[in-house]
Order: C-alpha cells, then structure tokens, then sequence
C-alpha cells in the first residue's frame, strides 16, 4: 500500500501508466470515478492533502480541470510528460458534470481551496 | 429504463430538463459561496460533542467498575446507550459526510475526506468507492448500484427471484442487526470474487485491509475496554455490544429508508455516460427518499433524512440541506415532479412492505411502485462491473495495482 501523498511508480512515469488514462487520454469513466472514490488518477491509490491538478493556462483561469485529483507526487511526475503548464494544489474541489448547453463536454474538478 | 423513460419525466420539454438543472445550479452555487466560519464552527461542535460522549461513555464504564452493584448497573447501562449515541453520530454526520469531502474546503488536515477513517467494519477507503462512486454515480440502476439489497436482499422486482428468498424476511433481520459487517464486505464483490473474475492481487489487498480493521474494532470494544474494567469485564463487554447493535440498527434503517419506499424508482440504463448533468439530478431526485422529523432526528441520522437534497449535492455540507429542502421541494411541485417524503415510521413500513412482498415470485404481489420497464429482469450481483479491475492490455496489467 502506497502512503498518503506519495507515488511509488508514476513520478518521470508515462501517462499511459496513469490510473485514469486511456487511449490516449484521460478517460471520463475513469476521471469521475478517481473524484468519487477519491484516489489519484495518477497511481489508483487514496488522495492525501494537498491534492494536485495539472492543467493548462485556460484551465487554471477557469478553474476546471479536465484532469484527475492527483497526489503533489505524482501529478509532478506526470506534469512533462502529459505536457501540463500549470500545476494546481487545493485542499478540496468540487466535480462538475457537463450541461446539455455547455461547450465543455467533460467532465471537470474545480478546486474550492486553492493552497 | 433510462431516466428519459420515466412517466414523471416525460411532461418536461428538453428546455425544463435543462431549466431545473440551471435552478438547481443556482442552489448549488449559492451554498459554494456562502459557506464558512459558521459551518465549519458546526462540524467541530458536532465532533467535539461526539468524542465527549464517547468518552464519558468509555469512562463511565471503567470507574463504576469497582463500585456496588446497585450503582454500577444503571452507570454501565447509561454508558452503553451513550456510547452506541456517539457511534451514531460519527458514524452518520460526520464519518459518512466528512468521507464524501464536504468539508475539504476547511482544509482541516483531521476534518478532511482523505484522512478520515470511522468507527465502523468497512475501511475508509474501501467505503469511498463503494459509496461515494458506485452507489452515487450509479444510484438505483440495477446491475450497477450495490445498495439495491446489498447483494443479499431482493429489492426490485426486476431482480431475478429464487427459492433462496423465501428467507428474505430472516436475512433482512440479520443484515440490520450485523449491518456493520455487512457494508464492510460490501465493496468486495462477492459475485465477482466467485466467478474469479476478480484480480486476486485486488481481493487480497481487500481483505486484508477489511481484516485488520476488523480486528482493531474488535479490539477496542470487545478486548481493550472490557479488560481496563477489571472484574466486570463482562459488564463493559455487553454495554460495548449493545452500543455496535444501536449503531448497526439505527444505520441499517436510515440507509432502507432513503432508497426503498414506494416512490424511489429504479433504472436500468446502460449508457450513463452520457447523462447530462440536469438528467443526473433528476435520476438523483426519482431515486431516492426523504423522511420528516425535528433537528435531532436529522443530526442523528447524518441529515440523510434529506436523502434528496444530499442525492443531488452530495458534496455539500450536510448542515445546509434543511435550508435548501424547501426550495427543492418547490422546485419539484413547480414542474409537477416527484418529492417523495413521509414520517420515518411510514417509509421504514414501506420498507418491510417490499421485503416482504419480494421473498415471493412477481406474479404472487402486487407492484407499490411504477415498473422499471417491460419484461426486465436482471441477475444478482453486479452485471456491470464499474469498478472491475480489468486487465491493461498495454500494461499487461490490472489496472488498480498495475
């Protein structure tokens, strides 16, 4: 079992090591169930605090991140190879389902606490 | 059924599906933004006042020990009733709502979803799937959401009749009096494990984890305390049983109530991806049931008693559902759509009603609810496997401990 806040395999991983990662992507199935159950899309395994997002400047200025909820760890890990520009940390987030109108089709977290 | 299906549902236009998303949007953000000091002065009050029963209880125990018998009873009784009041509340308003990240946004490093672990059999981790993910993701879809019975009673109609659940009333009675046990093997799969469709790294990773929380509650109640009572250990180890039977009662009840009367519906959607987020707030509100009474009775039954509310926003702090109760239920008589509430004593009958009356085959009784759909039956157990831990072909594999 992997500690609170620490990865043991993703960080300078591929994002294809990646819990929640698909096909090339973050997988919405996948995404909903890491902000669910609360575990790193990262490593699978529980979120600690803080807990990380990795997005891109658009992302942050919104504060909706199409990623998952990551440990600091492993989101560092990941932060190049998935080609992230911002890291985020906050203590909480909300998940966000997509609207029938709404031009974001994913689903998304926007953190409540930013640290 | 998909929730488009649905009778209710279908005298709403696509625009009033959207609207009544919008309207419950506008609820949402309003309790985001309003949020605070007071609520997080609530929780801590709450947990401050629950670890003082706990405590008085655990220390009422062990000092009336050496005293008379005429003395020591009513303490050890009063103590044990305590005790099973304090499991109560952490168990359900603050363990269960602290563990869905309601009050993440203190960041709290103690009052926070990823440090909580509670008083109960099920692992803290184990719990967040099961519940938070499965049951809340998938609430009432057959095939898909365990709670529907908890993998041991029959309750839908739907759901494939057997010989087996002629003892349905028994199991029912023993699923509310074990209950703790029961949701602590209740993110295992047992159908899974049985089919050996589980990842046996996963299942034992599981079960370990279930063991030595076991343990440790068993411990604590049944070794550690009795034995720091001395020559009445016997004493102390009862009050500690009856303290777990409240606990597992009261839960088991509260957990019937939000999801089995007459006017929570069940589904058998496929495709839930692509639910919109207006469409999942009404699966939420067909889905689930709310039973009335005072501010003690909602504090003690974690503010579940507002099982629609918290359906809907299930991130939100708890103290807040009986402020927006009002309005939702507006919102529901505004578009004609189902609220459905009663008194606890006539949602728990309804309850009964239904185990009852699936012990036997459909065409023995009659149906108290609207059908799913025509002609659906589907088997015990989960038939989709959300959180199946499927092999990574890329990886070569499983993808939870790959």
């Amino acid at each position: 079992m992997v500690a609170h806040g620490v990865s043991a395999r993703v960080s300078g991983g591929t994002p294809a090591e990646a819990f929640a990662w698909e096909d090339g992507g973050w997988s919405r199935r996948l995404v909903t169930r890491c902000a669910l159950a609360r575990v790193c899309g990262a490593c699978g395994t529980p979120l600690g605090r803080p807990i990380a997002f990795l997005g891109d400047a658009e992302e942050t200025a919104r504060n909706a991140f199409h990623a998952p909820p990551m440990h600091r760890a492993c989101a560092e890990g990941l932060q190049g190879p998935v080609g992230a520009t911002h890291l985020v940390l906050t203590a909480g987030f909300e998940f966000v389902r997509p609207g029938a109108d709404d031009p974001d089709t994913r689903v998304r977290c926007a953190p409540n606490s930013l640290l | 059924m998909a929730i488009s299906d649905v009778a209710a549902y279908a005298h709403l236009t696509p625009e009033e599906v959207e609207q009544i998303g919008r309207e419950l949007d506008a609820i949402r953000t309003e309790i985001e933004e309003s949020r605070g000091a007071a609520d997080a002065l609530y929780i801590r009050r709450v947990i401050r006042a629950q670890r003082w029963m706990a405590a008085s209880a655990r220390i009422g125990m062990i000092v009336s020990s050496p005293m008379d018998k005429r003395v020591r009873r009513p303490v050890v009784a009063a103590s044990g009733v305590m005790l099973g009041l304090a499991k109560i509340l952490e168990n359900m308003e603050i363990g269960h709502n602290v563990m869905h990240g309601q009050w993440d946004w203190m960041n709290d490093p103690e009052i926070h979803s990823s440090t909580w672990e509670w008083d109960t059999g099920q692992p803290a981790e184990q719990w967040k799937h099961s519940h938070n993910y499965i049951h809340h993701q998938f609430t009432n879809v057959l095939g898909y959401d365990n709670d529907i019975g908890y993998g041991v009673l029959r309750m839908a109609r739907e759901q494939k009749w057997s010989p087996a659940h002629l003892g349905q009333p028994v199991y029912n009675a023993l699923l509310a009096l074990l209950f703790q046990w029961g949701v602590a093997l209740h993110d295992l799969d047992l159908e899974a494990i049985r089919k050996g469709e589980k990842d046996p790294k996963e299942m034992k990773r599981q079960l370990r984890q279930i063991a030595e929380k076991g343990r440790n509650q068993f411990l604590k109640d049944y070794v550690l305390y009795p034995a720091l009572s001395g020559k009445h250990w016997k004493d102390t180890l009862k009050a500690n049983a009856t303290a777990n039977l409240m606990r597992n009662v009261w839960a088991y009840l509260i957990i019937f109530c939000g999801h089995f009367p007459d006017g929570a519906l069940h589904f058998t959607e496929e495709e839930l991806e692509d639910e919109t987020r207006a469409e999942w707030y009404l699966r939420q509100i067909y889905a689930t049931a709310n039973f009335e009474g005072g501010p003690l009775l909602h504090l003690m039954s974690g503010n579940l008693g507002y099982q629609i509310e918290h359906h809907v926003f299930p991130d939100l702090p708890s103290n807040r559902y009986s402020q927006i109760s009002g309005r939702i239920r507006a919102l529901c008589e505004k578009y004609d759509i189902p609220y459905t509430s009663g008194p606890l004593h006539r949602q728990y009958g309804q309850v009964l009603r239904t185990v009852m009356k699936l012990s036997l085959p459909n065409h023995m009784t009659k149906d108290d609810r609207p059908p799913t759909g025509d002609d659906v039956e589907v088997a015990h157990g989960r038939i989709r496997h959300e959180d199946r831990q499927v092999r990574r072909t890329e990886l070569g594999a499983w993808s939870r401990t790959g």
